[in-house]
Parts: structure tokens; sequence; C-alpha cells
């Protein structure tokens, strides 16, 4: 970390919360909670056609019948479906703006304030932003570009108009809306979120992105991403996130699907620094968001990396099937709990095809009174020959009030596949510490050294516009425990 | 027959049936296995075995005609014979031999609380019919050798032993379990540490494919003391090993390791689980195990670090090596940690044998088959070379060969 | 008195080892403390570099006057005491350059000097890296991380010359170099000698004091200093060991 990254961090750390405001705006919002009804507004609102609100009425018919799933390591008040609002569109944006000057400026400020200037975007780190406020897509940028090269990078809504065939296709093909009660409510409510299709042999020339905001009070946010990246083509997308801060706890279950066809790789980074609730643990976002990438071809890679520092509780395990021969598989996962937080978080590599390869790299860090588990599933079905899978998950603790969980579920059914797993628990190194301070560092930067460099791992994966970021994030989110 | 009229039915035949306590306990466990619906996928206890076996039994015991042999050899060692899981009484300067009391029942149940949702367990106090109590007294050292003996097919063995090694003891203790017929022996030992004692337990698994073994074990260890226990698993029956422990105390350890040597169509379910209540313990946990045909295992291991317990040193290692394309292992390792001044870690691997290892071995002249034997020898060869009585490491050795020599 | 360390006695783990310790070092002077392993030279610099493990029982320690028990082990780096310590740590995943730039500027915001730039901080390291036969692609690893002995040895004098500190203490930074490196170390050294800071070497061979002269030489024994005098003590040692002041 460069002085420049320390120095933010003092002003970081001063702001608490720094992205904790709200922005004013109307909200154009159906009543409250979840029925038919609402469903039928939803799909309206979004101009669907029929087969579209059909799939939903399904998903939620599957969704009456599911029961939440079983949480082992978490515990928050039973949630109640019927006291959320299930839309919120910013007024004035049921049709899209042209270009930047038709957008609120308030909401333009909102994005200044985050530090994600559009205007500025585009010029400087080039990357294209697809952004959601609340849950419509409010602005596309470098639509242009890809368009030359065949890549849509659109919201999920306007591809249910414009490109039904992938959609009918591909939408549910990863994560079937009853898979569990959260898929069939994503499914059933979903109201905005990215899509991306690249076509065979297109290398995406730029990373592909999308800031998720939840403003409007008691709005569930329920994003649907689907990506495919089509035989032999290459794409790298970033999901990050802020939200306003908010004393009661909102809702959000995202579902989000990757295909990789033959030779295609897809990279999904994610930064997750949503409010995590206070000191004492009153407020933030409950995270129920399911990931899963199917490598579908040969020779295909799916990547996840994520930063996760925000939320009241996170339950989120983005997972890999690997399904094609040679295909690939990863998690790279940082996952930092302070104050009362509770994570459990973790993934699942599926290997079916011959010669799959996964790899998992956890860094949890626990602090406050908070709770961080790891719970990841590795498995060789019958069939996958000459599989490999490397894991290693490592826990620090700071402080005696936290826990670090490691529950590994490993199976093996193919006598020539090979996991290997190794896991550690132990406290920030005192040795280190020392070091660090006999050359003049404090003892809160020497612990935010040392945690970053634990992490290192893990955050040299991201891309660079995140990494710095993510960096920071991590300082962040251990002020005010240490020392 | 379901549960409930199993016990109705046998009741008179049961420990402890007249005693209300006793009786409260176990309607409650009735309770249990009547609301309980077996969901395999949120009871990880319960895979790859097929319940309705244990659930759906015929419920029976003969008490042996001859009263089990008890001999003391020389001084220090001992030797008994255990017949249909029952002792009888015998007592001199070192240690004191009983039957199972209702207090012993009743302390367990009153005080268990790692193993609630262990149906084997609940079963166990449900339909217990024998079982005994050793208290090797303070400061002594010796030595005991138990066989574990089923008479006749068909029986329900449900047994429960205590062991106590009071301050200062210590005690090896061997427990073979050489089963041939069709029965079904569940087995629960109870074992106390009290203050710098030391129990060193050895468990010879060796029944044929009709004996069913559920053995579960619940250690608890007081200051400065040290519980190992060793599992060898050459079963071709079903076996269950299911070993839980607490160090209660400062300065304990538990050491609790097994190996399992799987073939056929058998199965073996095997979990460790250890807490640390106290500062400054150690644990450690190792399973190895090797799986032909269509054998199929899993292990759960678990290290649980209260908030209190500083200084926790705890280990956790499984290995497991597939030797054909349809056998199966799952493990999960498992790290529960409150504390922060604590190092724990684990390790897992599943895998074939090193075809390096089996080719270079075959440049040097071996077959293949030769080769193979040789590596699943030396898998396990740190927990051969650790036994240090040599009559044992022998028995071991024997049923090693005999199993690779099944090894194609 | 620059550092003045009177009657010091301390205790660790219920094993006394350093007892009742005295020792004086004036500006621009360089100490050398030689003795048997297990005398507590180790402690020493560690209790002055303020490692929290240990029971001070009985003494006074003055720097730069300051009671050093006053300061936590950052706040005495920032007053310019530098440890090289005999076994550096491994800090995985922390980049070398960023490290001891933060440090750097650590120490000149105590003492109300401006922070130095990422760009004339990068000059400064590679010109005293290649200074001290430093590769600059070590710069890019992790602190320590998979560093041979010797290199550790170099990248905590590289540390040294770079913070450039009043009091350095060098703990048996001559262990584990060959004859080259220790004449860049010891050059390195030589270098930042000036009338205004001192050196505490720490050492239990004679060697390295051919290379770095003495004002003292202390010879320490069983946690205490038995034998003070110039370098001539050194040469006495190098002839009968230690043998004859136990
Ligand atoms: N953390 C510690 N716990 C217990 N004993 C220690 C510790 N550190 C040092 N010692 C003991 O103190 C004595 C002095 O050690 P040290 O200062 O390292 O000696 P030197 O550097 O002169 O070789 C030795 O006997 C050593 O074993
Ligand atoms: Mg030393």
């Amino acid at each position: 970390m460069n002085s420049e990254t320390l120095n933010t961090l003092d002003t970081y750390s001063k702001n608490k919360y720094k992205y904790g405001f709200v922005t004013e705006i109307d909200n154009d919002k159906p009543q409250k909670g979840l029925n038919e009804d609402t469903i039928k507004f939803i799909s309206l609102k979004k101009n669907e056609p029929e087969w579209m609100l059909e799939w939903r009425l399904k998903a939620f018919s599957k969704w009456k019948k599911m029961k939440d799933p079983k949480w082992s390591n978490l515990s928050f008040p039973k949630i109640d479906y019927q006291d959320i609002y299930y839309y919120s569109a910013p007024k004035g944006f049921d049709k899209k703006p042209k270009d930047l000057s038709e957008v609120d400026p308030k909401l333009i400020e909102t994005y200044n304030k985050l530090g994600i200037p559009l205007e500025e975007q585009k010029v400087l780190a080039g990357v294209a932003v697809d952004v959601v406020f609340d849950s419509v897509s409010v602005a596309t940028t470098y639509k242009g570009e890809l368009e030359k090269l065949g890549i849509i990078f659109c919201s999920i809504g306007e591809a249910i108009q414009k490109h039904a065939d992938l959609i009918k296709k591909y939408l549910g093909s990863v994560i079937p809306p009853g898979d569990h009660s959260f898929s069939a409510l994503n499914s059933a409510v979903f109201t905005d979120g990215s899509f991306v299709y690249i076509p065979e042999g297109v290398k995406c020339p730029m990373e592909l992105s999308t800031y998720f905001r939840i403003n409007a009070e008691n709005t569930g946010q329920f994003e649907r991403t689907l990506i495919i990246a089509d035989k032999g083509s290459y794409v790298s997308y970033l999901e990050g996130c802020t939200a306003p801060k908010r004393d009661d706890n909102q809702l959000h279950a995202a579902n989000v699907e990757l295909i990789a066809l033959e030779d295609a790789e897809i990279k999904y980074s994610t930064v997750q620094n949503w409010y995590p609730g206070d000191e004492d643990g009153k407020g933030g976002i409950y995270n129920f968001v399911t990931k899963r990438g199917l490598c579908a071809g040969k020779n295909s890679k799916i990547s996840w990396t994520q930063v996760e520092t925000g939320s009241a509780i996170t339950w989120k395990y983005p997972s890999c099937i690997l399904k094609g021969d040679n295909s690939i598989g990863e998690f790279y996962s940082v996952a930092i709990t302070n104050n009362f937080q509770q994570a459990d978080t973790g993934t699942k590599m599926t290997h079916i095809g011959k010669n799959t390869k996964s790899k998992i790299i956890s860094k949890g860090i626990s602090l406050g009174k908070s709770q961080n588990t790891y719970r990841g599933e590795v498995s060789f079905l019958r069939k996958a020959e000459k599989a490999r899978n490397y894991t290693q998950c490592d826990s620090l603790l700071v402080g005696n009030q936290c826990g670090a969980h490691t529950v590994p579920y490993i199976e093996s059914k193919n006598n020539t596949a090979v996991i290997e797993h190794e896991a550690s628990t132990s406290k920030i190194n005192e040795d280190q510490l020392y070091y660090c301070r006999q050359r003049g560092l404090s003892h809160e930067e020497a612990v935010s050294l040392i945690v970053n460099g634990f992490c290192k791992q893990v955050l040299q994966e991201l891309p660079m516009e995140f990494a710095v970021e993510a960096q920071k994030l991590v300082s962040i989110s251990l002020e005010g425990s240490v020392g | 027959m379901n549960i409930q009229d199993n016990y109705q039915k046998n009741k008179k035949n049961i420990f402890f049936s007249e005693n209300n306590d006793v009786k409260s306990h176990r309607e409650k466990l009735i309770d249990i296995f009547e609301n309980d619906k077996f969901d395999k996928k949120n009871n990880e206890s319960i895979k790859n075995i097929n319940l309705k076996n244990f659930l759906d039994f015929k419920y029976r015991y003969l008490a042996p005609e001859e009263t089990s042999l008890i001999s003391n050899n020389n001084d220090n060692n001992y030797s008994i014979v255990s017949v249909n899981g029952q002792c009888s009484s015998f007592k001199d300067d070192k240690i004191e031999i009983t039957k199972i009391l209702e207090e012993d029942y009743n302390d367990f149940s009153e005080n268990n609380t790692i193993e609630k949702n262990e149906h084997f367990v609940n079963l166990n106090s449900l339909f217990l019919n024998c079982g005994f109590k050793i208290v090797i007294k303070k400061n002594n050292n010796i030595k005991i050798k138990i066989s574990n003996i089923v008479t006749d097919d068909d029986l329900t063995i449900f047994q429960k032993n205590n062991f106590i090694c009071e301050e200062g003891s210590s005690l090896n203790l061997i427990e073979e379990y050489e089963n041939k017929n069709n029965s079904t022996s569940n087995i629960l030992n109870v074992i106390k540490l009290e203050k710098n004692s030391q129990l060193n337990h050895f468990l010879i698994q060796d029944n044929s494919p009709s004996h069913n073994l559920i053995v579960t074990s619940h250690s608890s260890c007081k200051k400065d003391s040290t519980y190992t226990q060793k599992v060898y698993n050459f079963s071709e029956g079903y076996v269950r090993n299911f070993h839980f422990s607490e160090l209660i105390e400062i300065n304990s350890e538990v050491d609790l390791q097994g190996i399992f040597f799987l073939k056929d169509n058998n199965t073996s379910n095997n979990k460790t689980f250890v807490k640390h209540l106290a500062e400054n313990c150690k644990s450690n946990q190792v399973y190895k195990g090797i799986l032909n045909d269509r054998s199929k295992a899993t292990y759960f291991s678990n290290t649980h670090v209260d908030q209190v317990a500083q200084k926790t040193e705890g280990y956790q290692l499984s290995k497991g090596i597939l030797l054909s394309d349809n056998a199966s292992f799952f493990s999960k390792p498992e790290l529960k940690i409150y504390a922060d001044d604590v190092k724990c870690s684990h390790g897992s691997t599943i895998g074939p044998i090193d075809e390096n290892a089996i080719f270079y071995l075959r440049s040097r002249g071996m077959s293949k088959i030769a080769a193979t034997k040789i590596l699943i020898s030396s898998f396990i060869n740190e927990e051969l070379n650790s036994i240090s009585d040599d009559q044992m490491a022998e028995i071991i050795q024997k049923k090693l060969v005999r199993y690779l020599s099944k090894v194609k | 008195m620059f550092l003045e360390i009177k009657d010091l006695s301390v205790k660790i783990e219920n094993k006394n080892i350093l007892k009742s310790l005295n020792l004086n070092i004036n500006k621009g002077e360089v100490h050398a403390i030689m003795g048997p392993n297990g005398s507590g030279k180790s402690t020493l610099a560690n209790v002055l570099a303020g490692k929290e493990d240990y029971e001070i029982l009985n003494g006074k320690i003055n720097f730069k006057d300051n009671d050093l028990f006053d300061l936590n082990i950052e706040e005495r780096a920032q007053e310019g005491m530098f440890l090289a310590f005999q076994y550096p740590v491994e800090i995985p995943g922390v980049n070398i350059t960023p490290f001891l730039h933060s440090a750097i500027n650590s120490k000149r915001k105590r003492m109300n000097e401006d922070e130095i730039d990422n760009l004339s901080f990068a000059k400064l390291l590679k010109s005293r890296a290649s200074d001290l036969g430093i590769n600059i692609d070590m710069l890019k690893r992790s602190v320590n991380t998979g560093f041979s002995g010797g290199e550790k040895k170099r990248y905590e004098i590289l540390q040294m010359s770079i913070l450039n500190p009043d009091l350095a203490i060098l703990d048996e930074t001559d262990s584990g170099l060959d004859i080259d490196a220790l004449k860049i170390v010891t050059d390195g050294v030589n270098k930042l000698k000036t009338k205004n800071n001192s050196f505490l070497i720490i050492t239990h061979y004679q060697k390295l004091l051919d290379y770095i002269k003495p004002d003292y030489v202390h010879v320490m024994v069983n946690g205490s200093i038995v034998k003070s005098g110039g370098s001539e003590i050194a040469a006495e040692i190098e002839k009968d060991g230690f043998q004859k002041f136990q």
C-alpha cells in the first residue's frame, strides 16, 4: 500500500460509512407485499411479453410451496415477505434517457459522491457502466463500441424484449427457479440487472461493470444477471455496490447466471461493501445471493473473485458446474466481518467432466462480535476422470469475541481424481506486528498492512480498477476494532 | 418393528426400566424418533446408511450363560472376555469392575451436550441391555485387554461402558471386536480422565460382513490428562466410529486417530469431534482410509474452540485413497472457533495411489500390484510404526496382509 | 547522555535473563556487545525496541531525554531507534516498497517533516539498494518472504539506511553473511555513521569488528556486562573464547 492509500484510508476512517447518504428521488412503486398482482404489476411496468409473465408466475407458485433454506451459522429475525416493496423505479425513467444529460442530476450527484462520475469514467477507466439505480437501468455507456463487436450489454429488461431467443434459452438454465426459495423468489420478482452476450470468438476489449445501489426504504432488491460467453470468447465483468445508510434491514436476493461455452472464459469480480449495520448491530443489508456458473463447453473457464466487507448478513456461494471436459473453475474470496456482521460464504465446485480443474482460495477475517464462516463443497462425480481440486482457506481472528468457522464438504466418487484441501485459523501474528511497529508504523497501520498482505492472493486477482478500492475497503473494515 | 413397539414389548429386558428418571428420559427419546424425519440432507451423520435397518429391527437379547472371564495375567495385566456386553464384577487394589449403574445412565443423559442428535446414541440409551464400569484407581499403571464377543445370530446388543481413570493413573486399553454372526452391537463408551491421568485406547475392529458394529465414545479430560485413541478398522461389515471428546480443564490433550480398510460393498461412517473448553489444550484428529471395490466412507471431523479456550492447538487431517472407480469418500473437516489466540488447521486429500510412485517402483522391476501394495502400506506407515506393543503390531500387520491379498 | 541503561533486570516466563545491566552510549559512538549464545543479547535489543513479552523487574532506560518505558514500539522507532533483527520475520503479501514508504513517512510525521512522495521515495530506495548490492527485482517482493538468510540481513541494512536512525542496534547482522556480503553491509554501516548517530552492534564473532571499528567493546555473560574496554577485548575473545569471562 502506498502512502496515498494510507492517506485515503485516513479520510475514510474519519468518514465512518461514507456512502451512507440517501438520495431523495420520488419512487413509483406498487403496494407492499408479494402476490400475483405484484408480479403482474412488475411485468406490466417493464413492458414484458406474455411468456415472461408466465415464467414469473410459475416461479412464484414454486416459491409459495418452499421454505427458506436452513441457516446453520446465521441468525436473524424471520423475513416478512409481505412487508417489502418489490418494485421501485425513479419517476420518469419508464423510458430510458438517451444520454446522460437526461438523467436526474441528483442521481449523477449520488454517483459523484460514490466516486464514480459517469462522464469521467467513460474517458478514464474505459469501463462501460450499466448503472442500476434501485431497480431500473438508467444509463448505459460505451454501447456503440461494444455493438460493433456484436457484444450485447444491456439491462435484462431490455434483453427480454430484444433478445427473447437468448433469454428463453438461457434464463434459469443454470439456476432453475425451483432450486431453492431465494432463486424462486428472484425469478418471480426480479426487476432489473444486466445481460451480457459475447459472440463467438470475441474478446471483450474492456471490463464490463455495474454498480448497484439500494435506495428506497423497504425496497428489496432483486437483480438478475445473465452472462453468456459464446465459443472462444472472453469477458471480464465487475460488480460493485454501496448502499445508503438505513436503519431498517433490507433484503437483497440477486441471481447471477454465467454460461461459458467451448473455449470461452468469464471472469466475474465483486466488491461488496453494502451497509453492514452500525456498531450495535442495528440495520444493514441482508444479502442472499445465488451465483452460479456453468462451464458448458470443453476448455471453458469461469473465475469468481469477491471481496465481501459489507452487509449485516451475507449468504453467498458463487459456484461452478464443470461440465465440459478440461474446464476450469476458480474462486477467490476475501470476507471481512466486523461488529455484528454475519457471513456465511464460500463456493461449490462440481466436477462432472474429465480433466476438470478447480482452485479455491478463501481468506476470512473476523473482528468485533462478528461470525465468519467459510462453507465450501467440492465434489468429483463418477465421470470426472483426472479431475483436480486445490483448496486453501485461511482465517484470521482479530479480537476474542468473534468466531471463525470453516466447513468444507469434500467428496470424491472417482478414483483418478485428486482433491487437496488445506485450512488454517489463527490470530494475527505478533512477530509481524512487532516488526512493522519497530519500523515506525502504528498498531492500526500495521494490522491493516498485514491483513492486506494476508488477502493479497485474492486481491491481485481483481482488475486494477477494483484492486485499489478493495485494499481501501479492507482497511476501512478493520477500523475501530484494533488497538 | 418400530421403536415404540420394540421398546414397549421388551421393557422388562431393558436396563433401569423401573427408574422414573430413566423412564421420562426414554419417553423423550421416543418422541424424538417419532418426530424426526430422518432428513439425510440436514443430518449428515446418517449419510450413506440404510437407516431403516437400524430403526426397524427385531430386538433380541440373551444374557450369557457363563459369566464373563476376567483374568489377571500378572500384576498389571488384565484380560477380560466380555460376552454379550457383560462382565462379572471384580475388585482388587488397582481396579474395580461393576455392572453399569443407574446413576451412570442418568449422569450421561443429563450431561451429554454434544451428541444430542445422534440417533445411535439415543437408541443405545433407549434399549440399553448390558455394560460395565471399570475404575482405575489412583496412581496405578495397568493394561487391560477386552475381547467383545457376541454369542448368537440376531442379537441386538446395546451396551454402555464407563471407564474412569482416577488421578495420576495410566491405562493401556485394547479392545477387540471380532464377531462372525449376524448381529448388531451398539456400544457407547463413556470415558473420564481425572487429573494427570493417561489413557491409551486401541480399538481393533474385524467383524464379518453380517455383523454391524456401532461404537460411540464420549471422553472428557481434566487437567494435565491425555486421552489417545487409535482405531483400526478391518471389518467386512458395517462399522460406525463416532468419537467425541471434551477438554474440560487446562493442559489436557486428546488424540483421535483411525485407519480403515474397506472393500466389496462395505460402508464405514466415521466422526471425531473435539470441544476445547479450557486454555492451553491440544487436540489431534487424524483418519486415513483405503477404499476398494464399491465401498463407501464418510469422515467428519470437527474442532470446536470455546471462547475461553485460548492458546488452543488443534490439528486435523483426513486422507483417503480410492483404489477402484466405484468407491467413494466424503469428508468434512470442520473448524468452529470462538477464541482468538489459537492455532488450528486441517488438511484433507482424496485421490488415487500416486501414479508417479507406481511408475517409479515398476521401473525398478516391481509388478504393478506389488507396487500398489507397497504404497498402501507406506500410506499408513506412520500409524503402524507408532504401535509400541509388539503383539498388537503383529496382529495389525496380519490383518493388513489379509486385506492386501484381496487387492487386485 | 544519549542512551543510558541503569540497573536493568528483565524476566520472561519465570526466567531472569538480564541482571542489573548497565550501559551508556553517547552520540557518535559505536559500541559492540559480544557474548556467548543465550547470554541475553537479543533480549537486550528487544527490550530497547519495546517488545511487549518481557517483564521489566527493575531499572531505567533513558533515550534522547525520554524515559524509554513511556514510549511504545512505534514511538521509539519514530524517535530514531532502529533494530536490525537477528531473525527478521516474513510478512507474506506485504510489498517491500510501500511498506518502507509508510515507515519513513510515519517517522517524518512525528518529526514534523513533510512526507516524501512516491517518486522521490522510489528514487531514494533504488539508489540505496544498488549501494547495498540489492537487485531491484527484490524490491517487488514481500517483506522478507522467501529471502535467503543473507538477503534478509541486507534488506535490514537497506531499511536502516533509508530510515537513517539515531541509534541503530544490529543484532548479529553478520551471521549468515559470506565475506563479500559482510563487506557490503559493513560499508553501508560505515557510510551512515556520523557524529550525531550511534551504533550498538551485537555479535559473537570478532570478524565484524574488523570492518566496523567500535569505540567500546562489552562482554556480556549470563545477563550482565562483565567487562568493558576497547577493541583489544575483541582480540582477547577471538583468542581464548568467552571461557575466562564466565
Ligand atoms: N520468549 C522466550 N521465552 C523463554 N525464554 C526465552 C525467550 N526468549 C529468550 N529466552 C531465553 O533467554 C535467554 C537469552 O536469550 P537471547 O537474548 O536470545 O540470547 P542471545 O541473543 O544472547 O543468544 C536464553 O536462555 C533463551 O532461551
Ligand atoms: Mg541473539
